[in-house]
């Protein structure tokens, strides 16, 4: 076997820290005794009471993904540096562990998701729950036809005063969250009408129908995406709100903060 | 002697059997015995049925019970014979005339039940509390606070402690004192809820008007009692108002005081 592993070996030598994915308790426990190397455990909840821990509050479907915002959380609670070397090791088939990636952390070229979910204005539970329901519809909205949606989450005074209503606001005068269960049968059937749909900081849908005007002047997204993603990027840059879209065109979710695309999720993946 | 006259002497012997105090005394005893040991494991049974051995389990009590090599449910039942067995030695004396009739009386009707009560009640009351202490510190988990471990502790002590009150009370203790600081004691808490709420309740009166009709929404730019901005949020408590430098948590109390200056362009 050492045969085997030997070519291997280059990739663990001079690591500074294990990044485990969702790590069930018998497998944690092996690392229970490395002293040399730091453990960091990523995963929903802290059950395993890991000393280092990251809250790993959507499940991407991407490994890359997750070691991205596994890193960004770790550099954010300072249990890496720049330049250091981090194994990590997760899941990409299975439940099983079955993967090592050997990343070198760069603060510099951070993709920002930790700070979107994490660092965002509106809480981070609101945040979960739109990218959920956006790629719910995604996967919904691919069986027919496929539908676009945009959600503009937070900072919702500054975004109403940036956006004027298309239509009468359906949304007037009540109080419905986005986490509650009956919301994503609603937003299916309202999504068929253009415009944005305005979330609070706190999860209250307060409008939809809304038609978003902020000064588009000097922001870059990629080439190839449309208007509704164009209003998004510029509507974050003008506030501090995150903008969440599902592309009509091409089924995506993607996320945007301070007018940059931070986050893009294929439902399908999900 | 032919067959008539002997089932007639025989028939006499077990009547003269009968009529023996002593005989009959004993009768009363077995009695109460078979029936004491039934009726406990009827209650034991019963208990267990209606599932008061799921519901007192995980607590202290319960706990501390099974390390004696019993249980909570066991013990109840073993209560219910003894007192069976209390009253057939009683009846047993009364017989004999080992007791007076009066006395039996007494106690048989006042002050046996009584105690049974003052037990039943006090174990209630331990169990419930230990309960209650449980189930409370289970919701209180989320808050990361030491001190917040006495909250279930104070629910806990108060719960036997009107367990005592009432048991004691069962006996014919007199209770006036303890009822005096019981009072006390409550009178203590509500003033303290009411003085610590007072402005919560109004905020939240006033936060309900405001969520059903809604006078300005999130968007509105609106001056209220000099702070002005736009509405980020309107909750059951607080309205959230934002201006370019800062974001201001007003009481919805002050809302329904001051009143609100709604600021239009057009």
């Amino acid at each position: 076997m050492t045969d085997v592993l030997s070519p291997f070996e280059r990739l663990f030598t001079d690591v500074d820290a294990v990044f485990l994915f969702d790590p069930s308790s018998s497998f944690f426990e092996r690392f229970d005794e490395i002293e040399s190397v730091d453990i960091v455990v990523i995963a929903p909840s802290n059950d395993l009471n890991a000393e280092r821990f990251v809250a790993l509050p959507i499940s991407f479907g991407e490994f890359t993904d997750r070691v991205n915002f596994g890193i960004e959380g770790a550099l954010e609670a300072e249990y890496i540096d720049d330049g250091d070397t981090v194994l990590c090791v997760g899941s990409v088939f299975d439940d099983e562990v079955d993967t090592v990636s050997r990343v070198r952390v760069d603060a510099e070229s951070r993709s920002g998701v930790y700070d979107l979910l994490v660092n965002s204005r509106p809480d981070e539970i609101v945040i979960r729950d739109v990218i959920e329901l956006a790629v719910e519809l995604g996967q919904k909205g691919q069986k027919g036809s496929p539908v676009g949606a945009l959600f503009v989450v937070g900072d919702a005074g500054k975004v109403m005063n940036k956006s004027r209503p298309l239509s009468y606001n359906p949304f007037e005068k009540s109080h419905v969250n986005v986490g509650d269960p009956i919301v994503k049968v609603m937003l299916k059937e309202f999504s068929r009408l253009d415009g944005a749909f305005v979330i609070s900081d706190s999860g209250k849908i307060v409008s939809a129908y809304r038609y978003l005007e902020p000064s588009a002047e000097g922001v870059d997204i990629p080439k190839g995406l449309g208007a509704r993603h164009m209003a998004a990027g510029a509507i974050t840059r003008d506030t501090n709100a995150v903008a969440i879209v599902l592309s009509e065109s091409d089924g995506l979710v993607r996320a945007f903060k301070g007018g940059e695309l931070t986050l893009e999720l294929d439902p399908e993946d999900y | 002697m032919s067959w008539t006259q002997r089932i007639t002497s025989g028939f006499d012997a077990v009547v003269d059997l009968f009529s023996e105090p002593f005989f009959q005394a004993l009768l009363v005893i077995v009695i109460g015995l078979i029936a004491g040991y039934l009726l406990g494991r009827l209650t034991t049974g019963l208990l267990d049925v209606v599932g008061v051995s799921k519901l007192v389990e995980g607590t202290a009590t319960e706990r501390w019970f099974q390390r004696m090599g019993t249980s909570t449910v066991i013990l109840m039942g073993r209560l219910v014979s003894l007192f069976t067995y209390v009253a057939a030695f009683l009846s047993a004396f009364l017989i004999l005339g080992a007791l007076d009739g009066d006395v039996f009386w007494e106690l048989a009707t006042a002050w046996l039940p009584h105690l049974f009560v003052a037990i039943l009640v006090l174990v209630i009351g331990i169990v419930l509390a230990d309960k209650v202490e449980l189930i409370v510190a289970e919701r209180l988990q989320g808050i990361k606070l030491p001190e917040v471990s006495v909250i279930p502790k104070i629910i806990k002590y108060t719960i036997i402690f009107i367990a005592l009150l009432i048991a004691l009370g069962q006996i014919g203790v007199d209770t006036t004192a303890l009822l005096v600081v019981l009072t006390i004691y409550a009178l203590a808490f509500l003033i303290f809820g009411v003085v610590a709420l007072q402005d919560f309740l109004s905020s939240g009166a006033a936060g309900i008007y405001l969520l059903f009709n809604q006078p300005y929404a999130i968007g509105d730019e609106i001056t209220l009692d000099e702070t002005s901005g736009i509405v980020q949020e309107v909750g059951v408590f607080v309205t959230r108002i934002e201006d370019d430098e800062a974001e201001y948590i007003v009481p919805n109390r002050r809302v329904m005081k001051e009143g609100v200056t709604r600021i239009r362009y057009n």
